[in-house]
């Protein structure tokens, strides 16, 4: 009834919108007479003219400011073509549902279900679009470094609870590193039970999120869940979102390269392990290059581990690639696919299948491979790996001498080949496989792989037997290069020729200088190639591998064939340690140095391999022909460039006559400078002869120059010698001048006319020549008509125009002819039509639309420069382009990142640009954080994130006074910007960063300590603290005083002359000329004489000096569950508490109650003569005034009754009576009392006259005995006079001394002067005797 | 860990300048080795420099330059760095203007100033003026340089040089008759006078204080194209009491065909600022630059390696042959994309 009841006395609401408001609104116009125009502005036309024309222009101006302020500076678009996956980071505080909301996301896109999810993942989630998800936990490194590499952020908040410190810190970091895209999603709405708090609750947070990101910010709402997850339709709602976002780039992000590392591996030495388990480690990092284009060798941070060189890069095929066509609306199952090796989906090393089952338990899977190999493991990994070396240097020339099928043109082709890795899902399990194909799988796709399938069916046993069995397959394809490195060795002998510079293609070249600059072009380029072809081989068999039970079995089998006694667990490692075979070329170099010293070890094994080879044979033709059939183009192409190196050898025959020996540094300088001269006449080959030329003989290390570079590179490579003979030059004369060698005779005709086309007097190219130019316009605008007489005039056509208008008008009849005309005419037509158009929209272009278009022109030339190259080569220029999968080597990594690794927490390589990874002074502007509780004390360590680092640092604060000194402070204000500076990593100007105090543990306050922006980069601005020197005078002439105590020498004084000092009462001087005497004294001058007891002070500035510390925060090297743990140097507040010392205040500085006396004043007391002298003006009127009498206290007069007249005339009688008799009887008691007295007085003389007569007497006896006694008496008399006297006296000077201070010291600074003084008297109290600065700061 | 690997080493003093320039853009500390060794007279205190870079600073300076080498020998490097100072640089630098070694101060302000105008440097206070003039071996000329500072520079697209419209020069003489200068004038014209009639050759006789120490003469031509490119040739006399006197009509006429010489060689940029060019395309933004050029400089393709090894830069070098136009000979055409340099010195206000 209640509800009904409310129903009823809701309002009507009128209809806005919709046909029946139509209606109305018609009729109301119809009612007003105003027809149907809606539009105001034209019903009544004469309510909008221009009133104004001031307001005109302002409104004018009003609607283009806002139009202009709509504007962004304008940038290149560098997005790559195919971009890297999206980085969306899942931000909320605990038990919010970040695990369920990445689960769902995941199960959404790619209908899998990841049961644990560590590290990003990886998925495609639409055709153009992929998305690397990761989790973020409180730990404020985490949040700190992912808010740097995100895109955006899905924030989680519970709404049940309502915002959390976490999700504000986070905004804030955000906010400060470039803002990406941030999403809200409100979960944990179903414990809302009423439908309309949920509603509150709902608005109250949009509300607040909006204020915090921008008004409109999306944010989502997950209600409730089912069995443990989120609503289907509002997870596929939130994937939509996702999908379809937008981005901004981002200053910082597309300045710089970076990598969201979702792989790593040790490829340390396990020889260098066992000796030494803390050594320094190789890593490599697997992840989606970011950002910018990442060059070689170029400096890389780390947060939360450090600096590194980049050794090594790398690209590797996609491993989670879009789909390749696009013309289907979505995606198939096949593309659907997700990426995540560090939760063991996706990737060889933390391949689920492989590891559960050679682990032989679920237990094995709990402890990450990676989180921390523990010490067996290492042991059992170090025996094996070296076996394995053993084997393979002995075992090599076995395998190549046996396997037939695999001919040495097979092993040469191998070397070339490069096989594609592919992603391949299969269908009933729904997990990713990595499979290895080769170049002519490629075209003929599906069918194939199917068919390998199975073949892989049938061949497992086979396969997995014979390779499992050769204890590795790695070291099989080990053998095989160390095979074709033997060969190609021969090679060299057999041609001598100095192919590496000049005989190789141009691909091969570019593909070398990645590996090892060093390196001759050719070898290294077989080396790499080879040893990719090594990893493949590897994959190959983990995929086959990973039919679960097959691979058990296999595992074991293989296990008890090679009776080695080893551990399965060890087996996996050591497989998985030569999957990334490719990079250990050098590792590969040292073990066959071993070997060929000749190892013990390996004697065993070659017995075994000797048995493996003929069964490996059995299976070997299929595999070959599976992997070896020559490629349809990729061969061609390979086969071409063979050609070529063949062609160009013969072009240099006569280089073959150069020993190894004879090919020194003179003959190669020789060589190389004809060739340069040669270069430039040649056409065609000249190209890469330049590029080698330049680029191709110079090594990367110069620091190989020096000693013996064959023993650098394994004895193989001689290729510094050109650099040698480079020396010859190295002393020459540096000079830019380009002489010219040989002049050309510039009197000949011939030589005359081959630069006439350079000069604007000879012919001109097709496009620009003015004749021409002059023509086709008259082609094309040639005939009009005038429009307002109706005349057509014809231009002059053309030869073949003029034939078709003969032809026209001869034959109007010929419909074909007529049509062609009028085809031709609607031709021309519509080109003046665009022509038109173009310059119409090019006419009202503005400023900003032209730097639009210029920006997009370059980035249009920006991507299609290198289109037309391979992948290989485009590295070479541009360096690793965004959006590529790359591998990175970094070495010297600490062992604790390895040892302590944490999926959960992500490993990030940010790029570093020219000079940032150099250390300097830095200065920023600085604010503290208003919701920070706390202020920020100068030098005292605070951890900054600047740039991709976390670091410690001591920065000192100042402010900039209005004379623009740069004036330190103690703390940072309150609420207002301050500088800071500090010596830290050089970062650009108007790099953004923020501060924190600790990283360590949760705080329960916020934690973003200050935020800033970084504006210069050097040790320009001085900052200085204030210096008080103090002086006490000793001697005082009238305005002189000699002043000592301020300064030690006359050397110091002499620096001083002139300088301005006061004294602390007020009293100002100048510093004029040092004295001989006490050494550091010196006359000043006054404006007033000084007393004694004056302290003169000098006020002074004193540089400060920024203090050197620079700590990285390391909290990636902590250990396990421990890495929000880092604690840097600690504050002195800190180590004070910790240690519990006290600091002992100052006596002075304390605070004490202030007791003032209370000043009592005498009444002022004229004399009476005085008083009688004064004029009148000037008498004190002691008597009140008497002023009128008001009204109110007027008495009346009384009139009274003659009856009361009676009374009263008779009372008064009475009373005159009375008074008479009381005078007369006073006067008789006055007489009386005379008497009286009078009597008394005589009687009192009589008594003291006998008194007196009677000590008369007695003194006269009492004299007669002792005579010194009256003599003393006298004396004290005069001594308790003297202390009054100097009393009197003092106050006398003292009021003198104030008086003469008053009158020269003005009213304000009379004020200050208790402060000053105290100040003082505690810079006094700080100072020894001895001492001679006295300091006091404030 | 990390700075052991930063720092480059280097042999011989050859490419000094290069690598100076290089190391301040970089950041990256360099060492130098071996500088003249051999000599018995190795010109320095020792043979070994180690050059830690710090940021450039920049403002009013004054410098004496030795008079072994021109004016120009400095004015290539500071050219380089210029542009990234914290404060814009005014230098007056004295010394030897002309001399037959380097560049002299006239080619580089007819041919480098345009060049890196292109590259967005530009301004009112961009100027390089000659006060004084001075020729090899007393020396005694003077020179304002004065430049201002940028953030980033502007990607090129120098693809195309024009065709050369008209041809500019300056004939000077210090300390030796004014007629000298009309005598080259007349020589050089009667070569180039063959091809454009647009020629226009001033003459520039220094009196007094601003002629220097030592007598001298000379010419530097500069042609310039359509599309605003510059080349230029030049040639000095002997200095005083080294060589035989050379008549002014024969260094007229082996002037011009110098000129001619460059025309053949001809690109966008001429050959004494190859390097300098390719450095700023190297600076520019993450963005594609093009240049053609003609053949490379001995001191451009070391340049282009050192390039390599302090920014990972590579370019893509393309031969354009001369073909059937009559041209000049072959062509380089260098593309590279910039590093996203930004100056660091340049305070944020």
């Amino acid at each position: 009834m209640a509800t009904m009841e409310s129903w009823d006395q809701k309002k009507h609401r009128k209809k806005h919108s919709g046909p029946k408001a139509e209606k109305k609104k018609k009729r109301h116009l119809q009612d007003l007479q105003l027809g149907d125009e809606e539009d105001a502005r034209k019903r009544n036309p004469r309510a909008f003219a221009v009133q104004s024309a001031v307001r005109m222009a302002r409104s004018f101006h009003r609607t283009q400011d806002l139009k202009t302020k709509k504007h962004h500076i304008p940038v290149v678009d560098r997005t790559p073509l195919e971009p890297p996956p999206i980085v969306v980071v899942v931000m909320g505080p605990p038990k919010v549902g970040k695990s369920t909301l990445i689960q769902c996301l995941i199960r959404n896109f790619t209908r899998q279900k990841l049961t644990e999810i560590r590290g990003p993942v990886t998925i495609v989630s639409g055709k153009k679009r992929r998305l690397t998800i990761i989790e973020c936990g409180c730990d404020i490194n985490m949040m700190i470094d992912l808010a740097k590499v995100a895109d955006l952020v899905l924030m989680l908040i519970d709404a049940s609870f309502g915002f959390e410190m976490e999700t504000f810190e986070f905004l804030n970091i955000c906010q400060v590193h470039g803002f990406p895209k941030i999403m809200g999603v409100l979960t944990h709405l179903d414990s809302f039970k009423h439908n309309k708090q949920l509603k509150k609750t709902k608005k109250r947070l949009k509300h607040r999120f909006w204020t915090e990101v921008y008004p409109g910010a999306k944010l989502f709402y997950l209600s409730g869940m089912v069995h443990g997850e989120y609503q289907n339709q509002e997870i596929h709602n939130l994937g939509r979102f996702i999908t379809v976002m937008k981005f901004r780039p981002l200053t910082w992000q597309t300045s710089h390269p970076y990598l969201l590392a979702d792989r790593m591996e040790d490829l340390t030495n396990p020889e260098d392990i066992r000796t030494n388990v803390k050594c320094d480690r190789k890593v490599s990092l697997y992840g989606y290059l970011r950002g910018a284009h990442l060059k070689n060798k170029s400096q890389v941070h780390m947060p939360g581990v450090g600096d590194f060189g980049v050794s090594d890069v790398s690209f590797l095929p996609d491993p989670c690639a879009l789909p390749e066509q696009q013309k289907k609306r979505c995606l198939n199952e096949k593309e659907k696919l997700v990426y995540a090796p560090l939760s063991g989906v996706g990737g060889v090393l933390y391949d689920k299948d492989a590891v559960y089952v050679d682990l032989g338990g679920s237990h094995g899977f709990q402890a990450p491979e990676e989180a921390g190999p523990t010490q067996e493991l290492v042991q059992s990994l170090i025996s094996t790996h070296s076996t394995i070396d053993a084997k393979m240097a002995s075992s090599r020339v076995t395998l190549f001498s046996d396997s037939k099928p695999l001919g040495s043109e097979d092993i040469d082709n191998q070397g070339l080949w490069m096989p594609k890795e592919e992603k391949q899902m299969d269908v009933k399990t729904g997990r990713v496989r990595r499979k290895a194909i080769f170049g002519d799988e490629d075209e003929s796709g599906e069918s194939d792989d199917e068919d390998d399938g199975e073949m892989s069916e049938d061949d497992i046993d086979d396969e997995e037997v014979e390779e499992e069995g050769d204890a590795d397959m790695a070291e099989k394809c080990m053998t095989v290069r160390g095979v074709k490195r033997q060969k190609l060795e021969e090679l060299d002998e057999d041609s001598e020729v100095d192919v590496p510079a000049f005989a190789d293609s141009d691909d091969d070249l570019e593909r070398s200088s990645g590996d090892e600059e060093a390196e001759e072009a050719d070898e290294s380029s077989d080396d790499e190639d080879s040893a990719a072809g090594g990893e493949r081989s590897v994959s190959d068999p983990k995929a086959v591998g990973e039919g679960g039970k097959v691979g058990l079995a296999a595992a074991s089998h293989a296990s008890d064939h090679l009776n080695l006694g080893k551990s399965l667990p060890t087996k996996n490692v050591a497989l998985t340690t030569a999957d990334s075979g490719h990079c250990t070329a050098e590792e590969a170099f040292g073990s066959e140095d071993e070997s060929e010293e000749g190892s013990s070890l390996s004697s065993q094994e070659e017995g075994s391999e000797s048995e493996e080879v003929p069964r490996g044979k059995l299976a070997e033709p299929s595999q070959a022909g599976r992997r070896w059939t020559p490629g349809s183009e990729n061969l061609a192409s390979e086969t071409s460039d063979i050609e070529d190196l063949l062609k160009e050898e013969e072009e240099y025959t006569e280089e073959k006559s150069y020993s190894t020996e004879t090919s020194g540094a003179l003959k190669w300088k020789e060589d190389l400078s004809r060739k340069a001269a040669e270069a430039f006449l040649r056409q065609q080959q000249a190209a890469p002869n330049l590029r080698k030329l330049i680029y191709g003989t110079v090594t990367e290390d110069n620091e190989e120059e020096e000693g013996d570079p064959r023993e650098e590179l394994g004895g193989l490579f001689r290729v510094s010698q050109p650099d040698r003979g480079c020396k010859h030059k190295a002393d020459s004369l540096d000079c830019s001048r380009f002489p010219v060698e040989a002049p050309h005779d510039w009197d000949l005709e011939e030589v005359m006319n081959s630069i006439r086309d350079c000069f604007v007097t000879g012919k001109w190219e097709e496009d620009k020549d003015a004749a021409k130019i002059l023509a086709e316009d008259e082609e094309l605008y040639g005939d009009f008509e005038d429009l307002e007489t109706g005349d057509v005039h014809k231009g002059k056509s053309g030869p073949d125009t003029q034939i078709e208008d003969v032809a026209e008008e001869k034959e109007e009849l010929d419909p074909s002819a007529e049509e062609t005309a009028k085809k031709k005419h609607l031709d021309k037509k519509r080109k003046l039509k665009e022509l038109f158009d173009a310059e119409y929209d090019e006419g009202e272009s503005t400023y900003f639309d032209d730097l639009k278009g210029e920006m997009q022109k370059q980035a249009q030339l920006n991507r299609a420069e290198f289109e037309d190259q391979d992948d290989e080569a485009r590295v070479q220029y541009e360096g690793f382009r965004p959006g590529m999968y790359v591998r990175i080597e970094l070495e010297n990594v600490p062992c604790e990142f390895v040892l302590n690794f944490d999926p959960h927490y992500p490993v990030i390589l940010g790029g570093l640009g020219n000079s940032e990874g150099n250390v300097g002074y830095v200065q920023m502007r600085l604010k503290k954080h208003r919701w920070y509780k706390k202020i920020l004390k100068s030098r005292d360590p605070i951890i900054f994130s600047v740039g991709w680092r976390r670091f410690q640092t001591i920065p000192l604060y100042y402010i900039e006074d209005h004379n623009g000194r740069q004036r330190l402070l103690k703390y940072t204000p309150q609420h207002m910007h301050c500088g800071a500076t500090f010596w830290g990593p050089i970062t650009p100007q108007g790099t953004g960063f923020l501060a924190v105090q600790s990283v360590s543990g949760v705080m329960p306050d916020f934690r973003i300590a200050a935020t800033g922006v970084v504006l210069d980069l050097d040790k320009s601005i001085k900052i200085v603290k204030k210096l008080k020197l103090t002086g006490f005078p000793y001697k005082i002439f009238k305005n002189t005083s000699f002043i000592k105590g301020m300064f030690n020498s006359a050397l110091e004084v002499a620096k001083f002359e002139g300088a301005v000092i006061r004294t602390v009462s007020g009293i100002r001087g100048q510093i004029k000329k040092a004295l001989r005497a006490p050494e550091g004294a010196f006359r000043a001058s006054f404006e007033d004489k000084l007393l004694m007891s004056d302290i003169v002070f000098m006020r002074t500035w004193y540089p400060v000096s920024i203090p050197a510390f620079y700590n990285p925060v390391t909290s990636l090297l902590k250990p396990l569950g421990e890495k929000d743990t880092w604690s840097g140097m600690r504050t002195t507040g800190q180590l004070r508490l910790a240690q519990g010392i006290k600091l002992k205040p100052n006596k002075d500085s304390l605070y004490k109650p202030i007791l003032r006396q209370r000043k009592h004043f005498n009444s002022l007391h004229i004399p009476k003569a005085l008083q009688k002298a004064l004029p009148f003006k000037n008498k004190p009127k002691t008597q009140a005034k008497a002023g009128k009498v008001p009204k109110d206290r007027v008495r009346p007069a009384v009139i009274r009754e003659p009856h009361e007249r009676k009374i009263r005339a008779l009372l008064d009688a009475l009373s005159t009576v009375h008074s008479q008799k009381m005078r007369k009887a006073k006067e008789q008691r006055h007489l009386h009392n005379k008497e009286h007295l009078r009597a008394k007085q005589k009687e009192e003389e009589e008594k003291l006259k006998r008194q007196k007569d009677l000590r008369k007497k007695l003194f006269r006896m009492q004299g007669q005995k002792d005579p010194g006694k009256k003599l003393k008496a006298e004396e004290d008399g005069q001594t308790r006079r003297r202390p009054s006297q100097a009393r009197s006296s003092l106050r006398r000077r003292r009021s003198r001394a104030g008086s003469t201070r008053r009158s020269c010291v003005p009213p304000s600074r009379q004020e200050t002067v208790p402060g000053l003084g105290k100040t003082l008297s505690t810079a006094q109290g700080i100072l020894r005797p001895g001492l001679r600065w006295g300091m006091a700061v404030g | 860990m990390a700075t052991q690997t930063h720092s480059l080493s280097y042999a011989g003093c050859n490419f000094l300048r290069q690598r100076l320039v290089l190391s301040t853009l970089s950041g990256r500390p360099v060492k130098i080795r071996k500088i003249r060794a051999r000599d018995d007279n190795p010109g320095l205190r020792g043979t070994t420099l180690y050059y830690q870079p710090g940021l450039l600073y920049g403002g009013s300076l004054e410098h004496d330059c030795s008079v072994l080498r021109g004016i120009g020998y400095y004015l290539e490097s500071l050219l380089c760095l210029a542009p990234f100072m914290k404060h814009p640089l005014k230098i007056i630098l004295r010394g030897v203007t002309n001399d037959q070694v380097d560049p002299s101060v006239d080619v580089l302000k007819a041919t480098a100033l345009p060049l890196l105008k292109q590259f967005g440097i530009d301004g009112e206070s961009f100027e390089l003026k000659i006060v004084r003039r001075g020729m090899p071996p007393g020396g005694g000329g003077e020179v304002l340089f004065s430049c201002p500072v940028r953030k980033v520079l502007k990607p090129i697209q120098l693809t195309d040089p024009g065709k050369i419209k008209r041809i500019r020069g300056m004939a000077y003489s210090v300390r030796v008759s004014p007629q000298m200068a009309n005598r080259i004038v007349d020589s050089a014209r009667s070569i180039l006078n063959k091809f454009i009639p647009d020629i226009y050759i001033y003459t520039d006789h220094m009196k007094g204080v601003n002629s220097g120490k030592s007598p001298g003469f000379g010419l530097s031509l500069v042609a310039e194209t359509t599309s605003g490119t510059f080349l230029s040739a030049e040639l000095a006399s002997n200095p005083q009491g080294q060589g035989a006197a050379v008549l002014p009509e024969d260094l007229g006429r082996n002037c011009a065909k110098l000129l001619l010489e460059e025309i053949y060689r001809g690109g966008c940029v001429d050959s004494t600022n190859q390097s300098l060019a390719l450095l700023l395309m190297t600076l520019g933004q993450q963005d594609v630059s093009k240049v053609l050029l003609g053949p490379l400089s001995p001191y451009t393709i070391e340049f282009l390696r050192h390039l390599k090894s302090f920014f990972q830069i590579m370019f893509k070098i393309e031969t354009k042959p001369c073909g059937e136009e009559l041209k000049g000979g072959d062509k380089v055409l260098l593309t590279c994309v910039g590093i996203g340099f930004s100056n660091l010195s340049k305070t944020l206000k």
